[in-house]
């Protein structure tokens, strides 16, 4: 296992989500258009498998269910598919979603136990999806207050019961998705007891406005992290009652990822994974993970650099206008890659570069001695 | 693209209104008089801060609770007013140090301050607020910047 990032280039547009499959040997990603690609790894790299292009409009979120291989997809179109691969043909079927949406399904994400979704939507509401055996289709039951704008993302509790939900008024709410007859009663966590479908188990403000691009629980389920669009971080600990809101240096934070319970990763809009941690109950900014900023200054000694504004006819260096990152846009989304919910070793993560990175978290412990010396 | 000047909202029972956002972002309304005595105050302490010298002091507490929400347009004039005498008054080599010094929240509040007073240039001196800028943009990023857009809390 490398230790240096693994750049991923498919030149084939901008990268809207991705999902790996169970042993991440197959890989789903839709390029800011209406179908899906599924790509197989082959040597180092990947190649075309399948296309599914059931979607009439641009498809906003993917995810591939582990155990059971399923892979869920939603769309502007308003539509979810649930994708089955037919063993027989080896192609992957579609089953539609009965998700009673009148906007744009802009998220969507398995449950742990894979035996429901929740698809978030532009019209003020979650569909918590789940399989009618009677009727062989997905029907879905919505949660609805007391969301008042379109809900950006979405995360599973680990007890597949709670979901917690970003939204575009400003809030992070964690909500019971308690489907009678499918779910067990949960076990009482800091969340709450009781917890009928639709229960309200919390509201969080970031107190600076923006909308909230995303929302992950730890991996514990104990406490919830958003990022929004001020560029903040915010930790939500119920047990403690605490919620910290870090105001970061940088440009705002579209996905977050748990690495472990005293770590986590955001990207955004800087185009590098940035890593927070918590120190002794306190939660801060620790450093960018994408050393390529170093890189790019190593080897240009100040000989260099007149004879380059010499050449360009240039009185000084200020107009440099490369982004010294891996990405070379904004990162829209990160995923665990390996290792498990409690100790994540790799990570991916994707963007409007059209570039699919893998990192290694042995990074981090690397860099920050770096930064030591 | 005609259809984008299209009030969609407008057919839609249960929008997300202005009402709505500020007061979930702001809270309840305070009185007019009260908003005003607490700037009238703040306006004089910070003045007789500045007069001993007490730059940093001076600075920080003409940023404390800025009066946030509508209807109390004299009140932010005359508070913006207090921000600037201060930012007028402090010497260029301080700048950097007293943002320094700051934490994250009045750090907040001064950039929405500088935009503000940016947006007059006839009242104010914008040499002096965009040096103030440049410095306040080293110690805090642009997620300071971003965060003047986003909170509605506007001064």
């Amino acid at each position: 296992m490398s230790d240096l990032p693994n750049v991923n280039e498919f030149n084939l547009g901008p990268i809207s989500c991705h999902a790996f499959n169970q042993d991440r040997t197959a890989l789903a990603l839709s390029f800011n258009s209406n179908v899906v690609n599924i790509f197989r790894k082959s040597g180092s790299g990947w190649s075309l498998a399948w296309t599914l292009a059931e979607h009439d409009k641009h498809v906003t979120s993917i995810d591939w269910a582990p155990k059971s291989n399923r892979i869920v997809t939603c769309s502007q179109d308003r539509n979810a598919y649930v994708w089955t691969l037919d063993s027989a043909s080896q192609q992957w079927r579609p089953s539609l979603v009965l998700l009673r949406i009148n906007r744009a399904a802009t998220f969507v994400r398995w449950s742990p136990e894979e035996d429901k979704f929740a698809v978030a939507s532009g019209s003020r509401c979650i569909s918590v999806c789940y399989f009618e055996e009677d009727n062989d289709w997905w029907a879905s039951k919505h949660i609805k207050k007391p969301i008042r704008s379109t809900v950006l993302s979405l995360d599973w509790h680990p007890n597949n019961v709670l979901l917690a939900a970003g939204c575009a008024d400003m809030k992070a709410r964690v909500f019971s998705a308690f489907i009678k007859g499918n779910d067990k009663k949960p076990a009482p966590s800091p969340w709450g007891e009781k917890l009928p479908f639709n229960t309200v188990c919390g509201e969080f403000s970031s107190g600076t406005g923006g909308w909230v691009h995303s929302v992950a629980f730890s991996p514990s389920g104990d406490a919830l992290a958003f990022t929004g669009h001020d560029s903040t971080l915010t930790i939500v600990t119920p047990a403690a009652g605490s919620v910290q809101t870090i105001r970061a240096p940088s440009l705002p934070y579209l996905s977050a990822l748990w690495l472990n319970e005293n770590q986590i990763i955001a990207a955004g809009h800087d185009c590098a994974p940035h890593l927070f941690e918590n120190k002794g109950q306190q939660w801060a900014f620790s450093a960018s993970l994408d050393s390529a900023v170093k890189k790019a200054d190593v080897g240009f000694t100040a000989r260099d650099t007149f004879r380059r504004m010499d050449s360009r006819a240039q009185s000084t260096t200020s107009n440099d206008t490369e982004v010294h990152t891996h990405h070379q846009n904004t990162i829209n989304s990160i995923r665990a890659f390996t290792g498990d919910r409690n100790h994540v070793d790799q990570y991916s993560t994707s963007g409007i570069d059209g570039k699919l990175i893998i990192w290694s978290t042995n990074n981090i412990a690397k860099g920050m001695s770096n930064l030591h010396l | 693209m005609a259809f984008r000047k299209i009030d969609i909202d407008a057919l839609e029972e249960d929008a997300l209104g202005q009402d709505e956002l500020d007061f979930q972002e702001i809270g309840e309304a305070r009185s007019r008089q009260e908003v005003e005595a607490q700037v009238n105050s703040r306006a004089q302490e910070v003045r007789t801060l500045l007069q001993r010298g007490n730059t940093g002091g001076a600075l920080s507490s003409s940023l404390q609770s800025p009066p946030y929400g509508r209807g109390f347009e004299a009140a932010k004039a005359r508070n913006t007013q207090t921000v600037m005498e201060v930012l007028n008054s402090i010497k260029v080599a301080e700048v950097a140090q007293l943002v320094k010094n700051l934490n994250p929240e009045e750090q907040d509040v001064l950039m929405k301050y500088l935009y503000a007073g940016m947006a007059a240039p006839e009242q104010n001196n914008s040499g002096v607020l965009l040096a103030w800028h440049e410095k306040l943009t080293e110690v805090a990023g642009q997620g300071c910047i971003v965060r003047v857009i986003t909170d509605r809390r506007t001064v």
